[in-house]
C-alpha cells in the first residue's frame, strides 16, 4: 500500500524518530481551533507526542486483549475494547461507525471486481481495451500538445 | 480562510509503524490503524478542546505548552500524559532555577562565569544565549534589581563581554 507522506519534516527514516507529520498535525489543530486562536510551535510539538503516547497506549492494550481472546492479529473490535478498557468510551460510537464504513467499502471494492469477472472477458482482453484507452488518451494529449 | 471540513488525516502506514515499535504488538489487520485514525482524531479533538479552555481562561489567544500541561492535570482521561507534560515549566512559579535538569546545568555554566543568578545581582543586559525561549523571557522582563555588588567581579561593572556569546 504505497503511503505517499508528503510534508516538508524528515523522512521516515530509522525507526527510533517515528512520529507523526508536523504539517498534518498543525493543520489539524488549526481545523479545531477558533479562528482567532494559534497554536505555540512548542505546544504542537508536545501535541505530537502525546498522539504517539496514545498510539502506544492503545495498542498496548488492544494487543493484550488480542492475546486473550488468543489470537494473533489485532482486529480493530480489540481496538474498541480497549479504548472501553481505558476510559476512552466517548470515542467508541464514531469509531465504529468509521469501522463499519470501512467495511462497507471493502465489500464494495469486491463487487466491482465481481462485476469484472463476469463481464466475461478475460485478461487479455482487458488489458487490450486499457491499451487502447491509453493510446486513445495519448493522441488526445500529443494533439492538445501542438 | 480556514478549512473547517476536517478533511486532513492521519497517515494510515505511519500508525502501523508505530504500533508496531512495540515488541508485544505482532501483526495488526488492515483495517485496524483506520480505526486508531479515528480515535486519534478524537484524542486530538479532546486535548485540543481542553488546552484552548486554559487558553482562554488566562485570556490568552495562542495555545502554550503549559496550558497543554493544566489540561492534562485536569483532566482524568490524559493522566496518561503526565510524564510528558512534567517537564514544561509554569511560569507563575516566578523563576525557573532548579525547574528542571537542563535549566540547571545552564545556571551553573553562567554562575561559573559571572557569579550571577537569575533574577538577582547586576542583571546583565539582554543578551543571546543559546537556551530555551522561556528562560530568555525571564531574563527580559527581569527588573533592573537594586545595585547589589556581591555577585559582581568587584569592580561594579556590567560585564557586556564576559558572558557566554555563542553569537
Amino acid at each position: 500500500m504505497s503511503d505517499h507522506e508528503g510534508h516538508g519534516g524528515a523522512a521516515p527514516g530509522t525507526d527510533d524518530d517515528l512520529s507523526l507529520p508536523k504539517a498534518t498535525v498543525a493543520k489539524m489543530i488549526a481545523e479545531l481551533l477558533p479562528n482567532d486562536v494559534a497554536c505555540a510551535k512548542e505546544t504542537r510539538d508536545l501535541v505530537i507526542e502525546c498522539c504517539v503516547e496514545f498510539i502506544h497506549l492503545i495498542s498496548s492494550e488492544a494487543n493484550e486483549i488480542c492475546e486473550q481472546e488468543s489470537k494473533k492479529t489485532i482486529a480493530p473490535e480489540h481496538i474498541i475494547a480497549a479504548l472501553k478498557r481505558l476510559g476512552f468510551e466517548t470515542f467508541t460510537e464514531e469509531v465504529e461507525d468509521v469501522l463499519k464504513d470501512h467495511k462497507q467499502q471493502v465489500k464494495e471494492r469486491e463487487k466491482k471486481v465481481g462485476k469484472l469477472e463476469a463481464s466475461g472477458l478475460t485478461e487479455e482482453e482487458l488489458l487490450r481495451q486499457q491499451e487502447e484507452l491509453f493510446a486513445a488518451s495519448r493522441a488526445k494529449f500529443q494533439s492538445t500538445q501542438q | 480562510m480556514k478549512n473547517k471540513n476536517k478533511q486532513t488525516k492521519f497517515p494510515v502506514a505511519r500508525i502501523k509503524r508505530i504500533m508496531q515499535k512495540d515488541e508485544e504488538v505482532g501483526k495488526v489487520a488492515q483495517a485496524t490503524p483506520i480505526v486508531i485514525s479515528k480515535a486519534l482524531e478524537l484524542f486530538l479533538g479532546l486535548i485540543i478542546e481542553e488546552a484552548n479552555k486554559v487558553t482562554a481562561d488566562r485570556g490568552s489567544k495562542k495555545v502554550e505548552a503549559y496550558h497543554l500541561k493544566h489540561a492534562v492535570e485536569n483532566v482524568d482521561m490524559l493522566d496518561f500524559l503526565k510524564e510528558i507534560v512534567e517537564a514544561v515549566p509554569d511560569p507563575s512559579a516566578g523563576g525557573t532555577i532548579d525547574l528542571n535538569a537542563e535549566s540547571t546545568e545552564k545556571e551553573k555554566k553562567r554562575r561559573g562565569k559571572g557569579k550571577r543568578a537569575e533574577g538577582g545581582g547586576p542583571s546583565a543586559p539582554r543578551k543571546r544565549r543559546r537556551k530555551a525561549g522561556k528562560e530568555e523571557e525571564e531574563e527580559e522582563e527581569g527588573p533592573e534589581p537594586e545595585a547589589d555588588n556581591t555577585y559582581d567581579n568587584g569592580n561594579g561593572k556590567q560585564n557586556v563581554d564576559d558572558e557566554e556569546w555563542d553569537g
